[in-house]
């Protein structure tokens, strides 16, 4: 899987949880720019990036996220 | 993680009239599927049909208070409902851990409610949060 069809993937689970189809999420989209995104919905989505992509993060790993870029580097790097 | 793949669980539980009427005082469902026995029969049960959130009700029980930790939350859960439950039925409760995701703290469980004819009445899943 190349990073532009992880991407599509991740926005897929975005749409998913946060039951907002006309979401779109880019690299540099972040929990600042989407209102449903609160900590709650956070475990959700990691939880669900998790099972789509069949990875285990850590929870190191997923506090260095600034981003959904710097997940899909995450994503990337358990894929190769 | 206290919590290991395929970990299971059980608890039993009964629908007493106790629980019955406090459910209908708390809730206020007195349709007449649930108080009504011969409107229950016409509609083919075998009885009054217990509120199937009943079972909710246990399963926050079986949550809260017979994991091996207290301190839980619940994220999410789902449920099916198969077969009418009866006032009086003891039912026999049974989770399996299903999935854990230790970046979030979060575990996944499968669970099944059976009746004493070891009949699945109830099914579903849901996932806790355990709190640091």
């Amino acid at each position: 899987m190349d990073r532009t069809e992880i991407l599509n993937e991740v926005n897929g689970v975005f749409k998913d949880i946060l039951d907002n189809a006309d979401i779109v999420i880019g690299e540099s989209t972040s929990a600042a720019d989407v209102e449903e995104w609160d900590s709650l919905t956070h475990i959700q989505l990691v939880v669900a990036v998790e099972k789509n992509f069949k990875i285990r993060f850590t929870s190191k790993e997923i506090q260095a996220w600034n981003n959904v870029g710097e997940m899909i580097n995450s994503i990337l790097a358990k894929k190769k | 993680m206290i919590f290991q793949l395929n970990d299971k669980y059980e608890a039993s539980y009964v629908v007493s009239e106790y629980v019955y009427r406090g459910f209908m005082n708390v809730f206020k469902d007195e349709n007449p599927l649930h108080t009504n026995s011969e409107f229950a029969i016409n509609k083919g049960f075998s009885g009054k049909v217990m509120h199937g959130n009943i079972l909710n009700g246990f399963l926050s029980n079986f949550i809260g208070e017979c994991l091996p930790i207290k301190g839980v939350i619940i994220h999410s859960q789902e449920i099916q409902y198969k077969k009418a439950v009866y006032l009086n039925d003891e039912l026999h409760f049974e989770a399996i851990v299903t999935g854990i995701y230790e970046s979030v703290n979060a575990v996944e469980f499968k669970f099944q409610y059976k009746n004493k004819d070891a009949k699945v009445v109830s099914k579903g899943k849901f996932q806790i949060g355990i709190l640091e």
